[in-house]
């Protein structure tokens, strides 16, 4: 039991992911691939944010001073704050993943403007047409 | 079409599987004595507000010791937003 509680936040993550997995490389809508991808990235950006998480009584990395905010020497503890440093990288991961998105997005347009379509086996026909013609 | 379609759910359920089973090495959800809150991050946590002067630690190390990084980052969107406009730009006479 003690086991099942340590690491099934590890096993949401990888259902999660797989679901992402599954849909990027079975599916046949294009589009379904792409959530499929933004699906993923969650997923891995949910595993990186648990490891930063401390029990026992650890806030949010914020400094809790004195009146005017300041820290009071001596008193930051590591074991009172969660680790700031996967907070700061997935803040990182978040940029890139709406940026692949939008990319992603974009060209999907193009794609349907070009062959009124999105289906990955209707593409695939069309451009075998083309290219005997 | 159904071949592939089999092929795919067993790739997944493979991965899946061996993730699964590499999840035993991992550290314990919420363990303060982890391999990722044990190296670097008391350094982080103890000197952030003393070098920076900043309450927020995630904004610290954000926006002052990793500073080049956001300044790359902005690049990253900025290379996102203009091939976004190329793409979607109204071509001239098509």
């Amino acid at each position: 039991m003690d086991f099942i509680i340590a690491k099934y936040n590890y096993w949401i993550y990888i259902i999660l992911m797989m679901i992402g997995f599954y849909a990027m490389i079975v599916k046949n809508n294009l589009a379904k691939k792409v959530v499929g991808m933004n699906i993923f990235q969650t997923a891995l950006i949910l595993l990186f944010i648990s490891t930063g998480v401390k029990t026992g009584g650890a806030t949010v990395p914020i400094v809790i001073g004195d009146a005017h905010g300041h820290a009071i020497p001596g008193t930051l503890h590591a074991i009172d704050y969660i680790n700031p440093l996967p907070h700061v990288l997935m803040l990182t991961a978040i940029v890139v993943m709406v940026a692949t998105f939008g990319v992603a997005l974009a060209l999907l347009i193009m794609i349907f403007k070009r062959y009124k379509t999105i289906e990955e086996d209707e593409i695939l026909e069309i451009r075998r047409k083309e290219a005997f013609t | 079409m159904k071949t592939l379609d089999i092929i795919g759910w067993f790739a997944v359920l493979t991965t899946g599987a061996l993730l699964i089973y590499g999840t035993a090495e991992m550290p314990n959800w919420g363990d303060p004595n982890s391999p990722p809150s044990t190296h670097v991050s008391p350094r982080y946590i103890e000197k952030a507000d003393e070098e920076t002067h900043t309450p927020n630690m995630v904004t610290a190390v954000l926006a002052d010791y990793r500073g080049y990084d956001t300044m790359g980052e902005t690049t990253v969107i900025f290379t996102a937003g203009v091939s976004c406009m190329m793409l979607l730009r109204r071509r001239q006479g098509k």
